[in-house]
């Protein structure tokens, strides 16, 4: 039944490009070779569990509750098929049924290479899974992350990328919410040399809610691109997803986001709004919202937006005897307020703006 | 204080104010009435130095010192204040934030320290107290969802904040009911001070009956046309700018 493994699926899609429309801002073609693939290594992964209930393998294969989970969600695309054939190791993580942790479980990610993590939360259980991206990859980082979510589960996933000059980092996504379970994802990018998020969330069960805030802050030669598809594929589901990109000096911010609302998930509800703001004439943002209805009794809400700092608002602040610079950073961080300001945990919403004030330095940096 | 000294201004290459001559001495409270169009926000702007707004011609001396060399901040750090018609909104950005982020912007360009959140927080309640700004109006982002009547409090807040030595007032009274009115004119008067200059600007004459000015100008096309004391504002509201313009050429 599983006729097409992933490493077929890699073999005949190759390394995605341009001309893919899928990847049309994001050329992986002209920064990694197929070459990469020949000799696989892995990517180097450091997990730190708070609980020791929490059932954490790392192996080379997979432990059998992982791999229906992993079958269930199907493979995402190249990318995604590549870390799965490649990746030599394998991180497996299962929070018990009922079991609700209150201290975050952290993965952080080192170097270049392949990596597959298979995260399930059984029913009831909860936890915060926190992601950060170091920036010590010379080459390709290529991750695949499935994540599980029984009955009434409740996960925070928050993403933290560090910014690389020299980092391919791609990481395919795959969620599966079930009844009444909740995810909710903030992920704050400040780019690689080419940096791909894509997040492929299914509302598989009634009552599935799930809430994404993103923020992009990028400076001269960064690239960030955050691709979201959101399937309803129940009716009573809601989604809601908020995607910030600031940028500056020569940089690109990409979003695409797609929601779909399947036949019969009637009474879903979907918002989702993405805004860019370009801090010079070399930046670029992409926005590109899409929405497929073919259900009934829907309420759907998207908008997109891309501007420049607003003369009014920096006349108004340096009229209060506020100079430029800091007129300019206050209005950037008034900008992406809404979208850090929703992460509940204080400790964490500190941490992120810090990596926000990192971007930040870097993003209003004059450029030649 | 401030002496202009026939002035010029271009806006977008089309001259809008044409040999303006105006001076305020210190402590006095003057007005500027005119009709639409006739360079009144132009005006203000130019003293805040906002972009676009050209000097052509002409002077504006402040304290003795050249003002038109001075950008925006830099004037407000010696003590000029615009009270602005549109109070800009300003999404994510606490007012609380916004006050303490100028005051000590402010306090810093003239080699103060800055004062930390609490002392902020403290001179900010005293005074909002009196202007009837809520706590729950400081906490809330700058002027986003205010009533016209909140907006124009929180600019004489600011005002009673940063203690300028000129304020400019530029339509205060704009979208402003009675009631409002009277809380936001005795803000201001209550501001009056022998060492303060006020540049109010008008179009009406309802504001001038709770802020009594020293002088009254009429601006007409760029210039100011008739010079009086406070009387003058009354005899414009019983004859029309445009019989005052009419006498006047």
């Amino acid at each position: 039944m599983n006729a097409v493994s992933p490493l077929e699926i890699f073999r005949a899609q190759g390394v995605p490009h341009r001309r893919v429309e899928d990847w049309k801002y994001s050329d992986l073609r002209s920064v990694i070779d197929a070459e990469t693939f020949e000799h696989p290594y892995g990517v180097v992964m450091v997990v730190k569990t708070p609980s020791a209930q929490i059932e954490t393998v790392i192996n080379d294969e997979l432990p059998d509750w992982a791999s229906s989970a992993v079958q269930s969600l199907g493979v995402g695309g190249a990318m995604d098929a590549a870390a799965k054939a490649f990746a030599p190791n394998i991180a497996a993580i299962r929070v018990p049924g009922g079991l609700q942790i209150a201290d975050p479980l952290h993965i952080e990610f080192h170097a270049e290479g392949q990596g597959q993590i298979i995260l399930r939360l059984e029913t009831g259980a909860s936890l915060t899974l926190i992601e950060t991206h170091h920036a010590d990859s010379e080459g390709l980082r290529n991750l695949s992350l499935s994540i599980i979510l029984e009955d009434d589960a409740k996960l925070t996933h928050v993403r933290r990328e560090h910014f690389s000059k020299t980092s391919v980092t791609v990481e395919t996504m795959g969620v599966q919410v079930a009844k009444s379970a909740e995810y909710r994802a903030h992920f704050t990018s400040l780019g690689a040399k080419l940096s791909r998020t894509e997040l492929s969330v299914l509302l598989a069960g009634e009552g599935a809610d799930v809430d994404i805030s993103s923020v992009s802050v990028l400076g001269d030669g960064a690239h960030s691109d955050v691709t979201t598809r959101i399937d309803h594929r129940m009716g009573h589901t809601q989604s809601t997803q908020l995607f910030k990109a600031v940028a500056g000096g020569k940089s690109r911010a990409v979003y695409q986001g797609k929601i779909t609302v399947s036949e019969g998930a009637d009474v879903s509800d979907s918002r989702q709004t993405a805004k860019g703001l370009l801090l010079g004439p070399r930046a670029e943002i992409d926005l590109k919202p899409e929405l497929e209805i073919f259900a009934d009794d829907v309420k759907c809400a998207h908008g997109a937006a891309i501007g420049d700092l607003d003369v009014e608002s920096l006349f108004y602040l340096r009229s209060r005897g506020i100079p430029e610079p800091e007129a300019r950073t206050l209005l950037i961080r008034g900008f992406l307020e809404e979208a850090v300001e929703g992460i509940v945990r204080e400790d964490i919403r500190a941490e992120t703006w810090q990596l926000v004030e990192q971007g930040l330095a870097r993003a209003t940096e004059p450029t030649p | 204080m401030l002496e202009i000294k026939d002035l010029h201004v271009s806006v977008g290459g089309k001259e809008i104010l044409k040999g303006l001559n105006l001076s305020i001495g210190a402590g006095e409270v003057h007005a500027i009435m005119g009709p639409n169009g006739s360079g009144k926000s132009t005006l203000s702007y130019t003293l805040a130095s906002r972009a676009g707004y050209e000097v052509t011609g002409g002077s504006i001396t402040y304290k003795g010192e050249d003002l038109t060399a001075l950008p925006t901040d830099a004037r407000a750090a010696k003590g000029i204040f615009l009270a602005m018609q549109y109070p800009v909104e300003i999404p994510g950005v606490t007012t609380i934030n916004f006050l303490k982020t100028a005051l000590n912007a402010q306090r810093r360009a003239r080699g103060e320290s800055d004062l930390d959140a609490v002392s902020v927080l403290r001179l900010v309640r005293g005074k909002a107290a009196t202007l009837k700004v809520p706590e729950e109006m400081l906490r809330r982002a700058l002027n986003v969802g205010f009533s016209g009547g909140e907006k124009k409090r929180l600019e004489i807040l600011q005002m009673a904040l940063f203690e300028p030595s000129l304020a400019i007032l530029d339509e205060t009274d704009s979208g402003l009911d009675i009631d409002a009115l009277k809380l936001v004119a005795d803000g201001v008067n209550a501001l009056r001070a022998p060492d303060r200059a006020m540049l109010v600007i008008t179009h009406y004459q309802r504001l001038l009956n709770y802020i009594v000015p020293d002088r009254v100008h009429v601006l007409s096309a760029g210039r100011i046309i008739k010079d009086g004391g406070k009387e003058l504002a009354q005899e414009l509201e019983a004859k029309g700018y445009e019989q005052i313009i009419k006498d006047a050429a």
